[in-house]
C-alpha cells in the first residue's frame, strides 16, 4: 500500500503543502496586522483567531509533517525534513529526536517512549504511583497550558539530571539549541512585535499570548488523543524483545487512535486525527491518509484488530478520564496480568 | 548579491536585515514566495528565465533559447548553469553548458540531448513549451575560451559540442584569430555555414578549419587522429569537451608535447546504468565531505558498512522510520530494501539504514 501510495505522489501533494504554507503566511500577518492596527474588540478577537491558526497550521500540518520527511522527495530546501525550523520554541534538531525517533520507532512502549505520559502522568496501571499522582490533572493542566515548553525541553532529559544522572556539561550542551530556540521566539510575540506596534504594544502582547495559549491547547488535546484514549495499548520493553516487523505495525495500530471530523478539522490536526495510518506511515504526505484509511480499516476488520476510531470529544473525554482515574493507586501488580487496556 | 563584494556599511545593513532577529520579518522563503506572486520573473535568490523559442537542431537535440530576468550577472562562452525543473511535484536539477555567447538582447541558450530513459532530458523535450518558466543558477565554470593571439584548437565529440559552440561564437565576434575545430558532430557544418553567413561582409575566422569526424565511418576519433589532422596542434591552445576517455586521451598528447598549460578540458561520464543481477558484488563508496572511502558489499545496509569502515553517520532508529541518516547520493544506485525502490538518478535522498549499494556510489557524508 505504501509503495502505491509512494508512486502516486506528485504535483497534487507538492500544491497541497504549497497552498497550506501561503494559508499560514497569510493568515499570520493578517492576525498580526489585525492585532498591530485594530483598536476594537472584534479586530482583537479576529486578530488572535487568526494567529492562531497560522501558528496552529504551520505547526501540525507542515513543520510536524515536513520534519517526518514527508515532502523531501520534493527536493525543495525549504521543506526538507534536515532545514526546516518551526514556529514553536521546540528546536528541529531536538524535535527529529524525541519525536521521529524515540516516539514513532518505540511508541507506546514503556520506559523508551517518552511521550508516555511525558515522565509527568500515569496514564497506565503499570506505570509507578508517587505522591505526585494524586495531583496529576493539575500537572496536566499546566503541560496543556504550556505544551509547547513541554515539548521543548522534552530532549533536555532534566528527569535524569535530577537524579544526578547526568553531567551539567551534558545537560548544557543540550540545552543550547534550545536556548536560543525559545529567545528568538520570545523576541519574536513579545520584544518584536509589540515594539512595531507603538502604541498598540499591550494589545499585541495579550494577542500573541492568547494566540500562544490556543495553539498550545490544541495541539496538546489532539497529541493526547493520539494514544492515550481509552482503548489505546501499552507495552513493556520485555513484550517487544525480538519483535517482528509485522509485529511492529501491529504495536503502530494498537497504541494510537484516530479522530473522525470534516477535512478542515483533520488540516487543523495536521491529520494527527490520523495517527494509525500516521504511525504506519510517517512519511507519506499527510494529506493522503484519509485516502489510506478505509484499506487500513479493512485489513484490521480481517485479522480482528481493533481499529480505534471516534469523534474528538468522546475520545478527548476519555483521555481527561484517563488523567483522573489514574491518579489514584490502582493496584500495579493486579493490573498488569489483565490486558493492558484502560 | 555576493557579500563579499559589498562595502563594509553595505554588508552591515545585509547583515542586520538577514539577522535572525527579525524573523519572520526578513524569512528568505516567504519574501521568494511574494516575489514570484507578483512576477514569477522576480527572486532574489535563483535566476527565473522564461523559454523564447524551441529550435530542433537533430533528431533527438533541441536547443531552447531562453530570456532572463534582469539580475542575471552575464556568462562568459563555455560556461555551464544549473537548470531546475519541477516535474510531478519534484524539483530536479542538471548542469548544461550554456551552448551560445553572452548576446545584446541578453538572450541564452541551452542545447539539451534526450538520453534514453532520463527523466529530465526527456521532460524538457516532450513537455517544455514556448513561454514556460526555469530556474537557473548563477553560469559557473572555468572553461573559457583562451585570452591571447594563438590560434585555438576546439575539439568536441557528442554532446561536448555544446560549450564549444559559444566558444567559437565568441570568437568569431571577436574576430582576431584563427582557429580550428573538430568536432564528431555532423551539425557542426551547419552551425559554421550559420555563423559564415553574416560573416560575408565582416570576414572573421577566416582561417577556420573544420574537421567533422564520422566515428561510424572512420572509427573512434583518439589523440592519433588529431595529430594526423593537425601536425601543429602544440601551436594551438586547446578546448576541449567530451568522453572522459578522448580527454584524457588529448591531454596526455599535449602533456608528452611538454606543453600541459595549452590545454583545458572538461569532460563527462556516461548515464549509470541500472543494476545487474549480479547483486553480491561489492562497490566503492566515496564520502564527499568527509573524504573517505569505504566498499559496501550488497549483503549489509550503507549504514552498517559504513560503521564497519570506521565511520560514524548521524542515526536513529535503524529501521528506515526517523531517517536521522538520510543524506544526498551524488551518483550511483541504491537499492531501498524497505520499499524495494531503486535510485539511480544523480541527487537523491537516500536513507543509509535501509539502502543497499548496486554500484560504486558518492554520498554527501
Amino acid at each position: 500500500m505504501r509503495a502505491e501510495v509512494a508512486a502516486d505522489l506528485g504535483e497534487r501533494d507538492a500544491t497541497h503543502i504549497r497552498t497550506v504554507v501561503r494559508d499560514a503566511r497569510v493568515s499570520a500577518a493578517a492576525g498580526r496586522g489585525l492585532l498591530m492596527f485594530g483598536f476594537d474588540p472584534i479586530s482583537f478577537v479576529l486578530g488572535v483567531a487568526a494567529l492562531a491558526h497560522a501558528k496552529i497550521l504551520e505547526n501540525m500540518e507542515v513543520g510536524h509533517n515536513v520534519l517526518h520527511g514527508q515532502y523531501d522527495w520534493m527536493g525543495d530546501p525549504a521543506l526538507n525534513s534536515q532545514n526546516y525550523e518551526w514556529d514553536i520554541v521546540c528546536h528541529s534538531s531536538h524535535w527529529r529526536r524525541t519525536h521521529n525517533f524515540e516516539h514513532h520507532s518505540h511508541t507506546n512502549i514503556l520506559g523508551l517512549d517518552d511521550d508516555y505520559g511525558y515522565g509527568l502522568l500515569r496514564m497506565t496501571a503499570s506505570q509507578k504511583w508517587t505522591w505526585r499522582t494524586p495531583l496529576q490533572p493539575l500537572w496536566y493542566a499546566i503541560l496543556a497550558i504550556y505544551f509547547q515548553w513541554g515539548v521543548a525541553i522534552q530532549d533536555l532529559k532534566l528527569g535524569r539530571w535530577f537524579k544526578g544522572r547526568m553531567p551539567k556539561g551534558e545537560l548544557a550542551q543540550r540545552a543550547a539549541p534550545f536556548l536560543n530556540k525559545a529567545r528568538s521566539q520570545l523576541f519574536k510575540d513579545y520584544v518584536l512585535f509589540p515594539l512595531l506596534a507603538f502604541w498598540n504594544i499591550p494589545r499585541v502582547l495579550l494577542g500573541n499570548a492568547l494566540a500562544n495559549l490556543i495553539r498550545s491547547l490544541w495541539t496538546n488535546a489532539i497529541i493526547f488523543c493520539g494514544h492515550f484514549t481509552a482503548d489505546a495499548q501499552v507495552f513493556t520493553k520485555a513484550e517487544v524483545q525480538g519483535e517482528t516487523r509485522g509485529g511492529w505495525y501491529l504495536r503502530q495500530i494498537q497504541g494510537s487512535s484516530n479522530l473522525e471530523g470534516g477535512r478542515w478539522f483533520h488540516k487543523m490536526t495536521g491529520h494527527l486525527s490520523h495517527q494509525i495510518e500516521h504511525h504506519l506511515f510517517p512519511d507519506i504526505p499527510a494529506l493522503r491518509y484519509p485516502e489510506m484509511a478505509p484499506r487500513v480499516r479493512e485489513i484490521c476488520a480481517r485479522h480482528g484488530v481493533h481499529y480505534n476510531s471516534a469523534g474528538f470529544w468522546s475520545q478527548y473525554l476519555s483521555v481527561l478520564w484517563r488523567i483522573v482515574k489514574y491518579a489514584f493507586p490502582v493496584d500495579r501488580r493486579a493490573r498488569l496480568s489483565a490486558p493492558q487496556t484502560a | 548579491m555576493d557579500l563579499a563584494l559589498q562595502t563594509p556599511r553595505k554588508r552591515k545593513l545585509s547583515q542586520l536585515l538577514r539577522s535572525p532577529w527579525l524573523r519572520p520579518l526578513n524569512d528568505p522563503d516567504a519574501w521568494e514566495q511574494i516575489l514570484g506572486a507578483l512576477n514569477p520573473m522576480w527572486s532574489t535568490r535563483d535566476f527565473p528565465a522564461r523559454v523564447l523559442a524551441i529550435v530542433e537542431q537533430t533528431a533527438d537535440s533541441r536547443t531552447f533559447v531562453l530570456q532572463p530576468g534582469r539580475r542575471w550577472p552575464g556568462h562568459r562562452a563555455g560556461q555551464h548553469v544549473v537548470v531546475e525543473v519541477e516535474i510531478d511535484g519534484r524539483r530536479l536539477h542538471r548542469s548544461f553548458s550554456l551552448s551560445a555567447a553572452p548576446r545584446a538582447d541578453r538572450t541564452l541558450e541551452i542545447t539539451v540531448k534526450r538520453q534514453p530513459g532520463a527523466r529530465v532530458s526527456g521532460w524538457l523535450h516532450d513537455s517544455l513549451r514556448v513561454g514556460d518558466m526555469l530556474r537557473l543558477s548563477a553560469p559557473g565554470g572555468g572553461f573559457l575560451t583562451p585570452d591571447g593571439d594563438d590560434p585555438v584548437l576546439l575539439l568536441s565529440a557528442g554532446s561536448g559540442i555544446t560549450p564549444v559552440m559559444a566558444m567559437l561564437e565568441e570568437m568569431h565576434r571577436r574576430g582576431n584569430r584563427s582557429a580550428a575545430w573538430c568536432s564528431c558532430m555532423p551539425v557542426a557544418r551547419r552551425r559554421i555555414s550559420s555563423l559564415r553567413a553574416p560573416a560575408a561582409a565582416r570576414p572573421r575566422l577566416a582561417e577556420l578549419q573544420l574537421q567533422v569526424h564520422h566515428s561510424a565511418q572512420a572509427g573512434r576519433f583518439d589523440a592519433g587522429a588529431l595529430a594526423r589532422w593537425l601536425p601543429h596542434y602544440r601551436d594551438f591552445q586547446a578546448r576541449t569537451c567530451g568522453p572522459r576517455a578522448l580527454v584524457a586521451e588529448v591531454e596526455q598528447l599535449y602533456r608528452d608535447a611538454g606543453v600541459p598549460q595549452r590545454i583545458r578540458s572538461e569532460s563527462y561520464l556516461g548515464r549509470v546504468l541500472p543494476p545487474s543481477a549480479a547483486n553480491d558484488l561489492a562497490h566503492r563508496v566515496h564520502c564527499s565531505k568527509t573524504e573517505q572511502v569505504f566498499t559496501a558489499s550488497a549483503r549489509s545496509s550503507l549504514l552498517g558498512e559504513a560503521e564497519a569502515a570506521g565511520l560514524r553517520p548521524a542515526h536513529g532508529c535503524r529501521i528506515g522510520i526517523c531517517k536521522t541518516c538520510q543524506c544526498s547520493k551524488r551518483s550511483g544506485t541504491v537499492e531501498n530494501l524497505r520499499t524495494g525502490e531503486i535510485s539511480s538518478e544523480p541527487d537523491e535522498l537516500i536513507q543509509l539504514c535501509i539502502s543497499v549499494a548496486r554500484s560504486p556510489l558518492e554520498l554527501v557524508l
